[in-house]
């Protein structure tokens, strides 16, 4: 006795859709700048850099909120929070490259 | 700044929702204004809205409800026509005060996402940290 397979009547297998590689785009937000080229040091007075401009953003909304020129209150909050992030981001940058340069001092010569 | 885009995207909204409870506040104080007939009602605001194709929100622009108003039987007011009518503001309070409702949730949950980013923020530079 033989059973006869079930694409007989109709069953169609399921495929997985599959998508080529060029259709597949990326959808911006993650896409990431290499560094190769510029030196550690221009990196981080970039950073400093950065720092500054927006703790100078938020020193202007702070004088703003003190003499009632403010319009926004969140305007202010915003703006502390990325000049203390950026700051601290900065310090933990800092702290990272005077951790690696110890360990390069601490290497046993000959 | 593209590391801080989630402050930036929730700094947008907590300016539009901000835009729209202004617009709500000047609706709420302006809801018992009434006109002679002869002029055009208070016409409430409400913001149009729009996305910002890199995230976040704008405000497009303002709609103002009509100036024909609605008309109200007070005949004991001075402004009051022949027929004793007056023109009220086209909105009503309970539409105003929805809004509100509607509005202030909408800050508070973009200040939540902005308490949140602090957050990741903190926890992305705790990585490696000893």
């Amino acid at each position: 006795m033989s059973v006869s397979g079930i694409e007989s009547i109709g069953f169609q297998p399921y495929v997985p859709p599959t998508m080529s590689p060029a259709s597949v785009t990326a959808t911006g937000g993650t896409t990431s700048t290499s560094a190769a080229g510029s030196s550690f040091g221009d990196l981080l007075t970039d950073g400093i850099d950065r720092l500054e401009a927006v703790q100078d953003k938020s020193d202007k909304l702070a004088v703003q909120a003190a003499t009632g020129d403010l319009d926004d209150i969140h305007d202010y909050t915003v703006a502390a929070t990325e000049a203390s992030v950026t700051a601290q981001l900065t310090v933990a940058v800092r702290n990272r490259a005077l951790e690696a340069f110890n360990e390069i001092m601490r290497m046993p010569i000959g | 700044m593209g590391a801080f885009d989630i402050l930036r995207i929730s700094g947008s909204s907590m300016g539009m929702h901000q835009t729209w409870l202004d617009a709500l506040a000047n609706n709420i104080a302006n809801v018992n204004t009434v006109v002679p007939t002869s002029e055009t009602a208070f016409q409430t605001q409400t913001p149009i809205v729009r996305s910002v194709p890199g995230g976040g929100v704008e405000v497009e622009g303002m709609a103002l409800s009509d100036p024909e108003g609605r008309m109200v039987s007070d005949p004991g007011n001075p402004m009051a026509d022949a027929d004793g009518y007056v023109r009220a503001p086209e909105d009503d309070l309970a539409t105003q005060m929805t809004q509100l409702v509607m509005a202030q949730r909408g800050f508070q949950a973009s200040v939540q996402v902005t308490k949140d980013a602090q957050d990741i923020y903190r926890s992305a530079l705790e990585i490696g940290r000893r």
